[in-house]
């Protein structure tokens, strides 16, 4: 069987026996309300993890997405306080600061040819220094959070067009649904696939590995832009903090849905499965009354089993393969 | 210009040249192939056959010579000049995408649809019928991942047929294919030699290529050393074209070791499912005992299991007359050493200097209750490079930035430098100058002389009559041929490697 679709029974077998447990053992999980929040909690780390599981699957990884939300919230919330510009003008200098951000990581990566993981974690840092520095401050210095006044801003952490769901969510299932798309059925989504699973042969077919490189960290700055604007939108003000721990939680949903990070393996019905079930993990959880903080160990030792997983059934293929070739050689002695 | 007909020169190279720093790689190579022709290009290893594909296909710029495509004189700078020509190489496996279907790979760089989105239906049904056309057991929409060696390989056939390639190269095709797979293989082949397509076939294995081919050209030390149409095919006369009239008659130099002395080590039907199957031998004190054959004959997955590097599924190894299971973690305690075949990531470390590569080997006698006396080590690196000649003669060089031959020799001092019982060394002078290799040869016999027991993996037939006392012929994981007293030829070694155990006239030849 293909390796994806082991992949893809084992988390969904994983997220439907976490619901089924929680329903039969608790009495308020499978409630209208729980659920709603639920999607609504999961949904920024949700919308960050889908922009993340296109890098990982062009094998690499964005340990900034996080950090860049933090960035893109604090400039919307400098723009508002010290500018008089529309919040048009302030959303769309947001999303320019964004996609340059998605271009520097895209740059160390694809021209400079720096492993992703050292591009991407030096640009977190560069994010979140730049989050201290657009910080707003008293005139003592200290830094405070401003509110922000708006409801065009704050209309994003409000309920879709008269349902109980909130905006967020909807926002966080349509990108995976556009994503899905976008992956499987255009040309380039095959060329990310293609990169991720085998460069030198995706070069020789033509695909160049700079604008692929380019194209997924400027989709996940996208995304940490999208991100940034629901967080905002919801509490109304940002905090220098914002978002720093969220790009694990991403990494975290994308891997447990079965994005590899060798590469060339995922998609986003697989980071769907994945974020919710971390999701519903720490709601479980809480549930019990255990605290939400082993969701962190839980959703690790869940990675370890997955990596682990990846390994062996490599293995196991490449073991058939020289067993079959093994016999296969045998019938050939026989013969002659 | 006129269509070229089958059976008319297509494409043509001539007075090929290649240098590389002094040595010359091609010395005025002509070659050409024929539309819709099985072209075999023959050579032993450095004979010049991959530096003559890589010019042909544009990875290698040439020094000299021309090259024509249908009469008119073409440049092939890089790939993209070799795929537009029609020239397309049948990579291994390597070269496809695991994760996406069989028509995805083929269609990859080039997808046909509008507004960026991909016609996957359309691109199926194509690549199911040029599929249906060859009549190759693979369906279109099938993940490459879930094929076997040979399926995949007919995608990189079809791959390279949906460019319209004219010339398709193939190196080592059956290397990996069980004897059906092969037998698919030459089939597919004669069917695009039928539909005008010519094939430039490499090949270890003589008697396929006796059988495929309409032409053989054979290179040897860069240069033409003939060429024969089917017709006039003797495989004996093959063989001494590969190995040259002078040297097929030499034989090992050396006198044979006296089997009197003590066996150090023996190996008793050891097996490994894949790898290696049955194989026995002893090694005395003293000896050197060569295991050769091609590549992929299971010599070196032998060695690696008796350091204990790799595992072995049942037989025994048989050390000072005690039955041991080796691990690697205690073989340098007990006097074992190994000399890997890729010496860049398994023999050293390139970012440390030769006293800190050779101390690795020698922490058991640097360390005292786990520190280590830097001025013993700093010791134990000037004698290093005193007894195997270092050049430069300075332990305190990073061995990275030293030549091949002098990265071998500081791997040599590692072992040199403590009391060794056994070495086991793979292919030591693989990319080494001629100056250097016989400088390695001399420590191995010195080796020997110490009353070491040395077994050495090599390929390079010259190198193994140069140094053995005892030569063992390794074939698809099997040990085919023991030669004991000394009469082996190169050639006699050439035909056992490539599977001629007995009489050549057996050879199915058409």
């Amino acid at each position: 069987m293909k390796q994806e679709t082991v992949r893809r029974i084992i988390s969904f077998s994983l997220l439907v026996i976490l619901i089924v447990v929680l329903s039969v053992t608790t009495d308020n999980f499978l409630t209208a309300d729980n659920l709603i929040n639920l999607f609504r909690e999961c949904s920024v780390v949700g919308i960050l993890a889908v922009g993340v599981t296109f890098v990982i699957i062009s094998s690499g990884n964005n340990l900034s997405s996080g950090a860049m939300l933090g960035t893109v919230a604090m400039v919307i919330a400098r723009l508002y306080h010290s500018t008089a510009l529309s919040v048009t003008g302030i959303l769309l200098c947001a999303l320019l600061v964004a996609i340059c951000l998605g271009a520097l990581n895209g740059f160390c990566v694809g021209v400079l040819q720096i492993p992703d993981y050292i591009a991407t974690l030096s640009v977190q840092m560069i994010c979140q220094g730049l989050t201290y520095v657009l910080a707003i401050r008293t005139p003592g210095g200290q830094i405070t959070n401003e509110i922000i006044n708006n409801a065009t801003i704050t209309g994003f952490g409000g309920k879709f067009l008269g349902t109980p769901i909130y905006r967020v969510t909807v926002a966080f299932f349509g990108l995976a649904l556009l994503g899905q798309i976008f992956l499987r059925h255009t040309k380039i989504g095959t060329h990310i696939y293609a990169m991720g699973s085998n460069r030198k042969s995706a070069e020789y077919s033509g695909i160049s590995f700079v604008r692929v490189k380019m194209l997924v960290f400027i989709l996940s700055a996208v995304c940490s832009f999208i991100a940034a604007l629901y967080l905002t939108g919801r509490n109304a003000t940002t905090d220098v903090a914002s978002g720093t721990t969220l790009s694990f939680q991403a990494i975290s949903g994308a891997v447990i849905g079965g994005a590899s990070f060798a590469g060339g393996r995922g998609d986003m019905i697989g980071t769907v499965i994945g974020v919710l079930f971390l999701q519903i993990l720490k709601n479980g959880l809480l549930k019990y009354g255990l605290p939400p903080n082993w969701q962190l160990l839980l959703s690790g030792l869940v990675i370890v089993g997955m990596i682990v997983f990846d390994a062996a059934y490599n293995e196991y293929m490449e073991k058939r393969t020289t067993k079959a070739a093994a016999i296969a050689r045998e019938k050939k002695g026989a013969k002659s | 210009m006129s269509e070229v007909q089958r059976g008319e020169v297509l494409f043509e190279m001539k007075n090929i040249e290649k240098i590389f720093s002094h040595v010359h790689a091609l010395d005025h190579v002509n070659f050409d192939v024929r539309k819709g022709e099985v072209h075999a290009l023959l050579g032993e290893n450095g004979a010049g056959k991959s530096t003559l594909i890589k010019i042909l296909t544009g990875v290698y710029p040439k020094d000299g010579g021309q090259i024509f495509m249908e009469g008119k004189e073409v440049e092939i700078n890089d790939r993209d000049d070799a795929l537009a020509l029609g020239i397309a190489v049948i990579f291994q496996e390597l070269s496809l995408i695991p994760s996406l279907t069989v028509y995805q790979n083929i269609m990859l760089g080039k997808e046909e649809g509008k507004f960026g989105f991909v016609n996957a239906r359309k691109e199926k049904k194509d690549i199911q019928d040029l599929i249906d056309r060859y009549g190759f057991p693979v369906t279109a929409d099938a993940t490459v991942e879930t094929l076997s060696v040979a399926q995949k390989q007919m995608v990189e056939i079809l791959k390279a047929l949906s460019t319209n390639a004219r010339i398709m190269i193939m190196d080592e095709p059956t290397a990996s294919l069980s004897q059906r797979e092969s037998e698919i293989l030459y089939k597919i082949i004669n069917q695009l030699r039928d539909q005008g397509v010519s094939i430039i076939y490499i090949s270890h294995r003589l008697e396929e290529v006796f059988n495929l081919s309409d032409r053989i050209t054979v290179l040897r030390d860069g240069k033409n050393a003939g060429e024969v149409e089917k017709e006039d095919i003797v495989p004996s006369e093959i063989v001494k074209m590969m190995i040259g009239k002078e040297l097929s008659e030499s034989t090992a130099s050396r006198s044979l070791h006296e089997s009197d002395t003590e066996v150090e080590l023996e190996v008793k039907n050891l097996s490994r499912l894949g790898y290696y199957e049955d194989v026995s031998f002893k090694v005395h004190k003293g000896e050197v005992l060569v295991l050769t054959g091609l590549v992929g004959a299971g010599r070196t997955e032998v060695l690696r299991s008796i350091y204990g590097a790799d595992p072995y599924d049942s037989g025994e190894i048989i050390f000072e007359g005690k039955v041991i299971k080796p691990r690697i973690s205690d073989a340098v305690a007990k006097g074992f050493g190994l000399i890997p075949e890729d010496r860049r990531t398994q023999g050293f470390s390139p970012l440390l200097t030769v006293t800190r590569n050779v101390a690795t080997t020698n922490y058991d006698k640097l360390a005292h209750g786990g520190f280590v006396n830097k001025k013993d080590e700093d010791e134990l690196g000037k004698k290093a490079v005193e007894i195997v000649d270092l050049r430069p003669a300075n332990p305190n060089v990073v061995v990275g930035n030293l030549s091949g031959g002098n990265q071998q020799k500081a791997v040599l001092g590692k072992w040199l430098t403590r009391d060794l019982k056994v070495i086991l060394i793979d292919e030591p002078t693989v990319g080494i100058d001629i100056g250097a290799k016989d400088e390695i040869y001399e420590f191995v016999e010195d080796l020997a002389k110490q009353g070491v027991a040395v077994i050495l993996v090599s390929s390079d037939i010259a190198e193994v009559l140069r140094v053995a006392h005892r030569i063992i012929v390794m074939r698809e994981g099997k040990i085919i041929k023991e030669f004991k007293d000394g009469v082996a030829t190169q050639e006699d070694i050439l035909l056992a490697s490539s599977g001629f155990t007995g009489d050549e006239k057996e050879v199915a030849h058409e």
